[in-house]
Formats: structure tokens, sequence, C-alpha cells
């Protein structure tokens, strides 16, 4: 090695790299470095290469993966068109997007002790270790807990615990959050800058959630979609020209007002709106939906599994064009709440009445008719040969009536792959396949339970706009998430769960605004009833006028 | 207890109480033994069933009736198309294909003796899927076996995994107006079953490579301790063990032990591999205790039983119920040693934590953050 230029840790030369029966390559001519102890964020909307360009650190790409590799790419000495993600497990640590597959034993200590095992550390060695990573990670509490009672965040952190307990010099995470609930995500991405700070572990990290993480970053890096140029640089630079709708709601903002330097956290934003004389007019009032009949109505309902109760007394009614969102944390019964309305779980007391039925004599198939229950996850719906007969079978369940398939396609952005397997769709996609798979049935009240986990801020754009245009068509919508920018763009109520129990319901601006876990980055900013971007800018231009 | 022991006994001793209690099933349809076999293995089932409401105790159960499911269907199939036997009991027109004839007390007999040893395999399968930890097995197989081990212990993972996910897709389903009404309308739960299945293997078998899984345990690439005699030898013996479990369902128990001494020799042989390369560690040997070695001695009692009454007195294992029903043979000795079977109960902790196998999809809502 030459002593002129120290090398960079990971040195990635002219990389081109396309899948095995794929026309178009993932990457294309990729130049990369990146130097030792630098924590790099890697942004992008879904199908940019994000997950591709990670999974060359540790080799599973190409080794792993088949396909066709071009060009010189050097991690940590190693050439990994020569060594595998085995020889290379030393070196990269490696953490998955999924919280429930990537674990692959059944008790913490074991799985922090597994790849250790398999490299023949010491026993003495390898229960220091396993100390040291739990007291990093701050999971000692959980040691010898079963994988299996584990939260997402909970996971999520024993799989950075176990792939630091192997001492790798560099940390890939792909999209490590993206399953989990804020409070999940906001652990893990504080576990990770403090790995990054105190031991100067060099972290690479695909992520969406720019927020969080943008301020303790070194450098961004962001792959438009298609394959284009990358833009790499300091987060501030390289948020300032970056697609705008993948940008924090503050970088949208700043970008918008012209803040210079551009802010990366609230309290940088808090110093630009000091300086920025420019107040908008009073916020917009929140769209109130009171008329019309309910159509869906819970009263007095008390929902459990075996011995435990989920739901205690809830009293919840919905009308026609209502977008109502669920929120709180794991666990508070959001899901069960939209099961029980689906007729999957029988409730203990109370009544259940959808479009003037009571429920509790309806089986589900039955019920489907006029609710329509997208899961959490896409996959357990999709199933036919292409997209044209996934909706068709729907359609057939539901007598023939309902809504014509080729405009609900459209409508969804999916005309295009009316002749594809659902399953080669793109994760996004996907998810957008299930939905239309129950939207063409025409329901007058749909369920969607964490609509937006792993979706990008693009995506989630374009789904508020498909659930606005439902309600103003009578549709009720009643959505579980965690997603607040999203409540605070579509809903029109948001009823708030702790334990089962209905905390607060109102307006999305009551709820939301001045609340310590739940307001939005604009609500931090400004106070008051301000939530969106949108309002800010429309309240400064009726201000100008 | 400690977090170790969560079933309060060691995998070893599981196994060999595993082996005891599927000989009898295995050997012979005598009733007696079946059912005295049976209820053993229903006892110690019983005593550390985890509460009925956790994922894991739902997806075994789900194992459990489907296995219930088939005995019966099997019983009803032989009543119907075995027309063999002294004791008719009704007769279908034989113009019927292949259910027409006599439909016999014997076939009766022998349809359900035979739903009984399938039940109580499946009921050890499961128990043993309740008691035993994988990686505490794993730890059991020599070093070199450990990446057959993982993968086997991967896959036994699925198993509970995929009934979970089959009632979620079926859920799914029935939420968009759908209703199996014949097997070929079972497509949409099992094409969703089986892709996902696929998807949740790739990310496993990802995440296995990249934690160095099967990786050599040599720094140095290339040279392989693992010479091409000793995987054959090992082959050879695996063979001479199946030959010796052959020979012993085949009632030749004396000719076992030469097939079977062979084949452990082959065995070892092939496992006393040279020191000199590295090996994997274990981060936590497994500890023996009292309560081990009875479990394991009286399984050991069990089995000499079984094998040695297979030799001295066939007929109170065996029992054929054809061509004439006849009543079947008691050994008291023998059904003393298989009670012997429920000793595992006395050591069962009064509440069992949760099942140690269920990584339940779907269930992280369940579980509440701090």
């Amino acid at each position: 090695m030459s002593l002129l230029a120290p090398p960079s840790q990971v040195h990635f030369d002219a990389v081109t790299y396309r899948y095995p029966q794929q026309s178009e390559p993932a990457l294309r001519n990729v130049d990369w470095r990146v130097e030792e102890g630098e924590f790099v964020v890697v942004a992008g909307s879904s199908g940019s290469g994000k997950s591709t360009l990670l999974r060359c650190l540790n080799g599973l790409v190409p080794h792993f993966s088949g396909g066709r590799f071009g060009g010189t790419a050097v991690v940590g000495g190693h050439d990994i068109r020569q060594d595998g993600p085995r020889a290379l497990s030393r070196l990269v640590g490696f953490v998955f997007q999924d919280p429930e597959a990537q674990l692959v034993t059944n008790r913490v200590e074991d799985e922090l002790a597994f790849g250790m095992e398999q490299l023949g550390v010491a026993p003495l060695t390898m229960r220091k270790r396993v100390e040291e990573v739990l007291d990093l990670l701050g999971i000692a509490a959980l040691r010898g807990r079963d994988i299996a009672t584990l939260s997402g965040g909970e996971r999520q952190r024993v799989a950075v615990a176990a792939a630091l307990s192997l001492q790798p010099s560099i940390l890939a995470l792909d999209e490590p959050t993206s399953q989990l609930d804020p409070w999940g995500a906001e652990d893990v991405l504080t576990a990770l800058t403090r790995l990054n700070e105190d031991l100067g572990l060099t972290v690479v990290l695909a992520e969406h959630r720019l927020e969080r993480v943008v301020a303790h970053a070194d450098r961004l890096r962001f792959l438009p979609p298609g394959g284009g140029q990358p833009l790499d640089g300091r987060p501030r630079e390289t948020l300032a020209v970056m697609d705008p709708a993948l940008t924090p709601p503050l970088t949208r903002l700043a970008r918008h007002l012209g803040w210079h330097p551009l802010p990366l956290t609230i309290k940088e934003g808090r110093v630009c709106l000091g300086w920025d004389t420019r107040r908008p007019a009073a916020p917009p009032s929140d769209r109130l939906v009171s008329g019309g009949l309910p159509v869906v109505a819970l009263h007095d309902v008390s929902v459990g599994y075996g011995s435990r109760t989920v739901l205690h007394h809830v009293d919840v009614v919905a009308r026609p064009g209502e977008l109502i969102a669920l929120m709180g944390r794991n666990g508070s019964g959001k899901t069960t709440l939209l099961r029980s309305l689906m007729g999957l779980h029988r409730p203990k007391s109370g009544v259940i009445t959808v479009l003037d039925r009571n429920i509790a004599r309806l089986d589900t198939a039955e019920l489907a008719q006029d609710v329509g229950y997208v899961p959490q996850e896409p996959g357990t719906l999709l199933f036919a040969e292409t997209l044209r007969e996934e909706l068709a079978f729907t359609l057939k369940h539901h007598g023939g009536r309902g809504k014509d398939p080729e405009q609900v396609l459209a409508k969804l952005g999916l005309a295009h792959a009316v002749e594809r397997h659902p399953r080669d769709l793109s994760g996004g996609e996907r998810e957008r396949a299930a939905l239309a798979a129950v939207l063409v049935g025409a329901p007058q009240v749909l369920l969607l339970d964490e609509p937006t986990r792993g979706m990008d801020a693009a995506r989630k754009a374009a789904l508020g706009c498909l659930l606005r245009d439902l309600c103003s068509e009578g549709a009720t919508v009643l959505m579980a998430t965690h997603d607040v920018d999203l409540v605070a763009a579509v809903a029109t109520r948001v009823v708030l769960l702790g334990d089962g129990e209905i905390v607060a319901d109102g307006c999305p601006r009551e709820v939301l605004s001045g609340s310590l876990t739940f307001a939005t980055q604009i609500n931090k900013l400004y106070g008051g009833h301000w939530l969106t971007v949108e309002d800010v800018v429309t309240g400064l231009e009726r201000d100008s006028e | 207890m400690s977090a170790l022991d969560r079933a309060g006994l060691d995998a070893r001793a599981w196994l060999l109480w595993a082996l005891a209690a599927s000989l009898p099933p295995l050997l012979g349809r005598n009733p007696f033994v079946l059912t005295a076999t049976l209820l053993a293995v229903l006892g110690v089932r019983t005593a550390m069933a985890p509460p009925s409401d956790t994922p894991g105790a739902l997806a075994w159960n789900g194992v459990v009736r489907l296995a219930v499911v088939f005995a019966s269907v099997g019983a009803l199939f032989n009543v119907l198309t075995a027309h063999l036997g002294d004791r008719p009991f009704a007769y279908l027109p034989s113009a019927l294909p292949l259910i027409g004839g006599p439909l016999t007390l014997n076939a009766l007999v022998y349809g359900l003796l035979s739903g009984a040893a399938l039940l109580t395999l499946v009921l050890v399968g499961t128990t043993l899927g309740w008691a035993l930890d994988w990686p505490t097995l794993a730890r059991l197989l020599p070093a070199r076996l450990s990446t057959l081990a993982v993968a086997g212990a991967v896959a036994w993972a699925f198993v509970p995994q995929t009934v979970v996910a089959l009632r979620e897709i079926r859920e799914a389903q029935a939420a968009r107006g759908y209703r199996a009404r014949g097997a070929r309308e079972l497509v949409p739960l099992l094409v969703p079953l089986l892709a996902g299945g696929l998807e949740r293997a790739v990310t496993l078998a990802e995440a296995l490579e990249s934690r160095a899984f099967a990786s050599p345990p040599d720094s140095h690439p290339g040279t392989s301790s693992r010479l091409p005699w000793r995987s054959a030898l090992a082959a050879l013996g695996l063979a001479g063990a199946l030959l010796g479990a052959y020979l012993l369902g085949a009632g030749a128990p004396i000719a076992t032990l030469p097939a079977l001494g062979a084949s452990v020799l082959a065995l070892a042989i092939a496992g006393a591999g040279p020191r000199s390369s590295r090996r994997r560690t274990r981060y936590r040997p497994t500890r023996w205790s009292r309560a081990d070695s009875l479990v394991a001695v009286t399984g050991a009692i069990t089995v000499a039983a079984v094998v040695i009454t297979l030799a001295a007195d066939p007929a109170a294992i065996r029992y054929d119920p054809y061509p004439s029903l006849t009543l079947p043979r008691v050994n008291l000795g023998l059904l003393a040693a298989l009670s012997l079977l429920l000793s595992p109960v006395l050591f069962i902790p009064a509440r069992p934590s949760d099942s140690p196998i269920m990584a339940a999809r779907g269930r992280a809502q369940r579980v509440t953050l701090p």
C-alpha cells in the first residue's frame, strides 16, 4: 500500500452491477469513497439502488445474488470480487431491514454469540464481548429474553449488537428502522450515532427518516431514481439540491423560504426563524366532517385475547367522508380495533355496527362486501399470476359489483403493470397492488393497518392524495399509523389510543399540536396549530396578498 | 432457574426420552403398548404445555389437530378399502369400485391403531418442539456437523412460523370476500404462503451468510481439513445406523448390534479430526444435572425394555389384527417400563416460559414497549 495516498476504507471505482435476469443494471458506473470513522447516510427512493450499494460492502452482491459485476470495489483492503460475505464478516457488520427474519437463534445472548461461535472466538473473549455489546446498545436487560417476545426496535438493536460482536470496522445498515414505530426507530438511530461518535466506527446507513440522522451524518449520498448520477456531499449541501419530496419537512420549508445555511435540526430552525421576520397568517382550520349518518359505530366495545383485555370500553363513530387516524404506541390496540371491525375478533362486550348492521352475526367474508381491509403485510393478499387476475378475483367474490379494474390501477399508478406478476413488483408497487386488490371491490369503509410502513416520502404523499380522493367520494377510512406527517396532511380526525383506552379524539390540529411525541417538525418550530409545510406556505402567501 | 434451562432439562435427556417414546409406535401395533405410550406422552405434554394463548402453543396445536385429522381419515380409508379379516360387520355393494365388499372390524382396529401410532409420534415431536431449544441441540452435534445443525434449526423454526402465516393469509383473504369452497380454491392461500416462506428464507440466508455462518474457521482459505475419505466414512456410518434401525424395525434385534456398532465406530473415526485447525467454539457449555441423569436413565431403561421384549416376546409389541382378530398379548413388565416415560413430569417447572421456537410474524404489536 502506498504511503503517499492512504487508501479509503471503501473504494469503489466504476462499479456496474446487474442482477441476474434483469435488463437494466442496478448500479451504473459508481465511484464511491468512505473514509474511516465516517457516518454516511445513503438516501433515495425505493428502487434507486440503495440496498444493492450496501450489499456490495460485504460481498453479498455479487457473491450471494449472482449477476454481472464490473469495476473494482475494495473494502478494507479486500477486493470483493474475490472475498465473499463469509470472509468479510469480520470486517463488515450488516443489519437488514426486516426485524423478524434476520435473527437466527431464539435467545438474545445466543444471537450475540452466534457469529463468534462460527469464527471460533475463544470462550473467555466471547463472554467479555457479549457483555460489552449488551452495554453498548443498552440491551443488558434483554439478555435472557426470547427473541420472539421482543418488540421490533429491541430486535433491531439486538441485530446491531450481534453485528458488533465480531468487532467489525464498518457497520452497514439497510433501512434498519423502516419497519419500526417512531420510538423503536429513535432507539436504534441514537445507538448508531453513539457508536460512530464514541467508538469511531464507520457507519453506512440507508435510511429514509432523514430528519433523525442528518444532523449526525458526515456525508449524505442521494441516489436519484433510475440510476442517474448520485449526489454526494455534506448533508447540508446534498439536502439543498436533492429531490425535495424526499427531504424532511424542515428542509422543504427552509428551501422554500430560502434559509441559508440550511437548518438540520429544530434548534437550528429556531435560529433561522429568529431572523426571518416573515410570519404566516392564522393557520388554516381543520377540514371538519360532521354531516351524514354514522357508517361505523363502536359502542362500549371491549376486546381481549384469552385472559388479556386489549380494548377497554371503546366508543368510536365514523361518518361518510371521514379519514380517521388511529394512533398510539405498539400494543395500544390499534390493530385489534381494525380487526374487530372486520369480524376477525369478536368483542367480549359492546356492539359494533357497520352500515346500520350489527356485525356480531356477520362473518368476515360477508362483511368484506362493504368493508375493505389491507393488512400490514401486503404479501398475504397477493397470489394471482397477473395483477389483472388479482383484481378479477376480488370482483368475483363481490358478485361482480365493484369498480373498473383498469381505472383503479391507473389511479394507483399501476397501469403499466397490469400483466405483471404481483410478487415481482417492487416493495412500494406491491403495497399499492394490495390496495388496488381491495379498492376494486368499491368498499364503503376502508381499513388500513400501517399503510406507510417502509414507504418513502414521495410514495407517502401519493398515498395521501389517493386517500383524500376516496374520502371526497364519500368513503370512510380508518387507518392505524405512526406517521405524523401523513396524519397531519390527510386525516380529518385523530383517535389516540393508550393501553386499549381512548386517550384523545379530535381534529389533528388539536391532538397533534403541542404534543411531545406526536408534533410534526413544523409544529415544533412554529407552535400553535401549524402542522405542515403547506400550512405555513399558504399562510405566508395569504399574508403577502 | 437460569435462563439456559428453559424446560428444566438438558437437550440430550429430552432426546433420549423422545427416542424411548417413539420406539413402541415405530415398532409395533400392540394396543396396550400404544395406549400406555400415548398416555405417558400426553401426560408429559400436558405438564409442560405453555399458556394456550401464546402463538407457539397455537401453532403446535395446529400441527396436532392436523395429525388427528390425518389419523381419522387414515382409519376411515382403511375400513373402506381393506376388505380383509374374519369379522365383517357390514357389506357395501361390490359394484362400487375400491370400497365395495365386506367392511371388517379387523380393518377398523388396524386403522385406529395406525392412527394412534401416528398421533403418538406427532405428540412426541411437538413436545420436543416445546421443550427443546435448537441452538442448545445444535451444540450437541460435533463441530463438523454444525452447518447441518443450524440448517436443521432454521427449517424446524419454519414449521410453526408457517402455521401462523397461514392463519394471517386466511384472514386477509377472508377480508377480501373469499371463502374456500374446494381444493382448487386453495391457491389464494397456498401461493402467498409459499412465496412468503421463500422470501423469509432468502433474508435469513443472507443474514446467516453475513454473520460468518459456515465460514472456514481456519484463517487460511483453501486448505480444507475435511478430507474426502472422512466424508465417505461419515456417510457409511450414517448408512450403517439406518440399516440398524431398519433391522430393528424388521424384527431382527440381534442383527442390529453389529450394524450399529460398526456405524458408531465409523462416525467416531470420521469425527475425530486433526486438532490443528481452529474449531467453532461455544458461548456457554451445557450443564448436566441430576434430573437429566434420571430422565436419561429412565429413557434408557425403556429403550432397553423395548428392545429386549422385541427379542424375547415379540408379540407383546407387535400385533396384527389380520387375518383374525385376537386378543393382543399383555407384557406387564414392558408396560411398567413404558410408565417410566412420565419421568420428565417430575422436573418440569410449574409455569414454563413461553415457547422458544416461535418468532411469530406480526406479533410484535402484542408486545408493549417499555
